[in-house]
C-alpha cells in the first residue's frame, strides 16, 4: 500500500527550479534512500513534503490525503515527521523535556509524556544524559536526540535529513542500527544521506536527484550501476 | 538542601525548607500593614507588587514564549481605560469594569498577534511598538470617549463588597495593599501553572526554535496567541489596579512607550523565563528608582561622611542628583545588563554554582 505519493512536484524560487517534476511512491514499511550531489534539491523536497514550502506544482499525497498547503504542525499530527539536517535542539531545555515536547503531540498529560519520552530516550540510548540541557550535547548526541524527539510524535512516516552527517564511524553505525530498529517497528522512512555505504545498506529503494530532477530510481544495486548516477556524482570523465 | 532553591524556582515539587520559608514570607507580607502604618512604606510595597504583576505578565510572552513585545502599554492602557471609562460614562463599578478592560486587552492581543506574529525577531519587536503607538494615538484622538490628552480623573470610588464585608475606605492604602499583593501572588501562581503544563512546554519550545517546534506538531500561531492573551489579560489587571489606585490616567502615563520599556526591564533585569525573575527585578528596580528620585543617596553619602555637605560635591549631589535620576537609572540598567546578561537571578545562580552553594539547576527551567 502506498503511504506516500509524490506526483510531479516542482518548487521554483524565482526562476530557479529547486525541484522539477519529481514523482515517486513509497510503500508501507520501506526505507527509501534519497541521494544526489549538493544542491540537488533533497532538502527542498523534504520541505515541500512536510509543509514548510507549498509545492509550486504537483501533489503530495500521504495515506491518500492531499497534503499541499497544510502547515507543518498538521503534517506532524497526521503522522509524518521530519528531522533537520542542521540539528535544532531546544537548547535551554533538558534532553527529557525536548523529547517530551514531541510526545505532547499525542497526549495532553505531562506525566504520560514524560514516560513516553523516557521510552524513546532509552531507544536512542541517551538515558544517562536525560537531565542535561540539550545545548550541551555533542553533535552525535544531538542527532540521536533529534531522532528520539521525532519518534516521540509517533510518526508513521519518518523523514531523516542527514542524521549521519558529521558523525564518526562508530556513531554512524549506531544510527544505522537505530534506523533498522525503527524499520522493525513498522515505521516507513525516507532517508537523505551522503554516506553511500550506509545508504546502500539500509535502503530498500533509492531515488537519485540531480539539479532538482529525478535522475533515476531503483534498488541500491541498480542505482550504483547506473552510468547516469556515476556521471552526476563524478562528472563526464569517469563515465 | 540548597539555600537558594526557593528563589531559583524548584519546579518539581517543593522541598520542606523552601515551603516553610515561603509560608513565613507570605505570612509576613500579609501582616505587614498591621505593623507598618506609614502610607509611604505601604505605597512602596504597592508599587513593588504592581511592578511584579507587570513583569510576571510580560514574562509569559517575553520570557517563556520568546516574543519580545515592547508594546505591553497597550494592554495596560486597555485595563486602565476600560475600567475608568465605564465608571465615568456609565457609572459601572470598577470591580466589573476591570473585566471589561481585560476583555478589551485580550481582544486587542488577538488582533495584534494576528498581525505581528507573522514577523520574527527584531521585526516583531518593531511591530509591537508600532501597534501600541497606534493605540495611544487613537486614545489621544477620541476625546469623546477617553477625554483625550486631559485624561480621566476619578473623584470617588463606589463601595466594594466581598462576601459580607463592605469596603468603603479607599483613602487608606491598606485595601490596595492587599488587592495588589493578591494580584501579584495570582500572577506568580499563573506562571507556575504555565510552567507545569503542556502550554508551558510548547511555548518554551517556540522560544528555543520556532521551526523545530512547528515540525513537532506545535501550531505557532495558536500557542503564541494563547500566551499573548494570558499575558495581556494579566497586564490589563495591573492597568486597572493602577487606575483605581492612582485615580488619574492619561495616555502619557498608561499608554506610553516608556511604560512598555519599563515592563520589559523588570523581567529582563530580574531574569526572564523564570518564575521569580520578575519579582527579583521589581525588588531591584522599584527601590532603585525611588532612591534616585528622592535625595536618599546624596543624604546618605553626606551622613556617612563620604562627602562634606558644604563642599562643592556635596552641594552638587544635594541639588542635582535627584534631577538626574533618569540618567543614572539608565546607566545602572545598562551596567546590570552588561554584567548580568541572564538577569540578577541568573547571576545569583551562576555565582552560587561557582561558590559551590548548589548546582543552581532549578534555574535552567
Amino acid at each position: 500500500m502506498a503511504i506516500l505519493e509524490i506526483k510531479h512536484v516542482s518548487k521554483f524560487f524565482g526562476g530557479l527550479a529547486a525541484n522539477a517534476d519529481v514523482s515517486f511512491t513509497m510503500t508501507q514499511g520501506m526505507i527509501m534512500g534519497l541521494i544526489g550531489p549538493n544542491g540537488a534539491g533533497k532538502t527542498t523536497l523534504f520541505n515541500c513534503i512536510t509543509g514548510y514550502y507549498p509545492p509550486s506544482k504537483g501533489e503530495v499525497l500521504f495515506k491518500g490525503k492531499l497534503m499541499n498547503g497544510l502547515e507543518p504542525d498538521m503534517v506532524c499530527k497526521l503522522g509524518m515527521a521530519r528531522t533537520w539536517q542542521k540539528v535544532r535542539p531546544l537548547a535551554k531545555m533538558s534532553v527529557q523535556d525536548n523529547v517530551m515536547v514531541g510526545a505532547l503531540c499525542r497526549t495532553g498529560s505531562l506525566k504520560k509524556a514524560r514516560e513516553l519520552a523516557m521510552e524513546q530516550i532509552m531507544v536512542v540510548k541517551l538515558e544517562h544524559k536525560a537531565d542535561f540541557p540539550a545545548g550541551r550535547l555533542t553533535i552525535g548526541e544531538r542527532k540521536k536526540l533529534e531522532v528520539a524527539r521525532v519518534l516521540a510524535t509517533r510518526p508513521e512516516l519518518l523523514l531523516l535529513d542527514e542524521v549521519m552527517g558529521g558523525l564518526n564511524p562508530s556513531e554512524s553505525e549506531e544510527i544505522i542500527q537505530l534506523i533498522l530498529d525503527i524499520k522493525k517497528q513498522g515505521i516507513t522512512q525516507m532517508v537523505i544521506e551522503h554516506d553511500m555505504k550506509a545508504i546502500m545498506r539500509i535502503s530498500d529503494r533509492i531515488v537519485v536527484l540531480n539539479s532538482g530532477e529525478k535522475l533515476t530510481e531503483g534498488s541500491p544495486q541498480e542505482v550504483v550501476n547506473n552510468p547516469e548516477v556515476v556521471k552526476a556524482y563524478l562528472g563526464d570523465f569517469h563515465a | 538542601m540548597k539555600p537558594l532553591s526557593l528563589i531559583t524556582g524548584n519546579t518539581r515539587g517543593f522541598s520542606i525548607p523552601s515551603l516553610i520559608i515561603g509560608i513565613v514570607l507570605l505570612g509576613a507580607l500579609f501582616c505587614f500593614p498591621s505593623f507598618v502604618q506609614s502610607p509611604y512604606a505601604l505605597h512602596m510595597m504597592i508599587l513593588l507588587f504592581l511592578s511584579t504583576i507587570m513583569g510576571e505578565s510580560w514574562n509569559i510572552i517575553g520570557g517563556y514564549t520568546g516574543q519580545y513585545s515592547v508594546g505591553h502599554a497597550a494592554y495596560y492602557g486597555a485595563g486602565a481605560y476600560g475600567t475608568l471609562v465605564l465608571l465615568q460614562k456609565w457609572e459601572i463599578p470598577p470591580w466589573y469594569g476591570m473585566w471589561a478592560g481585560m476583555a478589551v486587552a485580550v481582544l486587542l492581543s488577538l488582533i495584534i498577534g494576528s498581525i505581528c506574529f507573522r514577523l520574527r525577531g527584531p521585526y516583531f519587536v518593531l511591530a509591537s511598538i508600532a501597534v501600541a503607538e497606534i493605540v495611544r494615538i487613537t486614545v489621544l484622538n477620541t476625546p469623546a470617549v477617553t477625554n483625550g490628552a486631559e485624561g480621566i480623573l476619578l473623584s470617588d470610588l463606589p463601595p466594594f463588597k466581598i462576601g459580607g464585608t463592605v469596603i468603603t475606605d479607599f483613602v487608606s492604602k491598606v485595601p490596595f495593599y492587599y488587592i495588589s499583593l493578591l494580584l501579584a501572588i495570582f500572577t506568580i501562581v499563573v506562571t507556575w501553572l504555565l510552567q507545569n503544563s503542556k502550554l508551558g512546554y510548547y511555548v518554551q519550545a517556540i522560544r528555543e526554535d520556532q521551526d523545530a517546534a512547528h515540525s513537532l506538531g506545535i501550531s505557532l500561531s495558536l500557542y503564541k496567541s494563547i500566551a499573548l492573551a494570558i499575558s495581556a489579560a494579566l497586564t490589563s489587571l495591573a492597568g486597572s489596579f493602577y487606575a483605581i489606585y492612582i485615580k488619574f490616567i492619561d495616555p502619557s502615563t498608561v499608554l506610553s512607550l516608556d511604560l512598555s520599556v519599563q515592563i520589559v526591564l523588570i523581567a529582563i533585569i530580574g531574569g526572564i523565563g523564570t518564575i521569580y525573575g520578575p519579582l527579583i527585578g521589581a525588588l531591584v528596580l522599584v527601590p532603585l528608582s525611588e532612591a534616585l528620585r528622592s535625595n536618599v543617596i546624596a543624604q546618605g553619602l553626606i551622613n556617612c561622611g563620604v562627602v562634606r555637605e558644604d563642599s562643592g560635591v556635596g552641594i552638587f549631589l544635594k541639588e542635582h542628583l535627584a534631577h538626574a535620576h533618569v540618567l543614572i537609572y539608565g546607566i545602572l540598567v545598562v551596567i546590570v545588563i552588561l554584567f548580568m546578561p541572564d538577569g540578577v537571578l541568573g547571576f545569583v545562580k551562576k555565582k552560587s554554582r561557582d561558590w559551590g552553594l548548589g548546582t543552581g539547576k532549578g534555574l535552567d527551567r
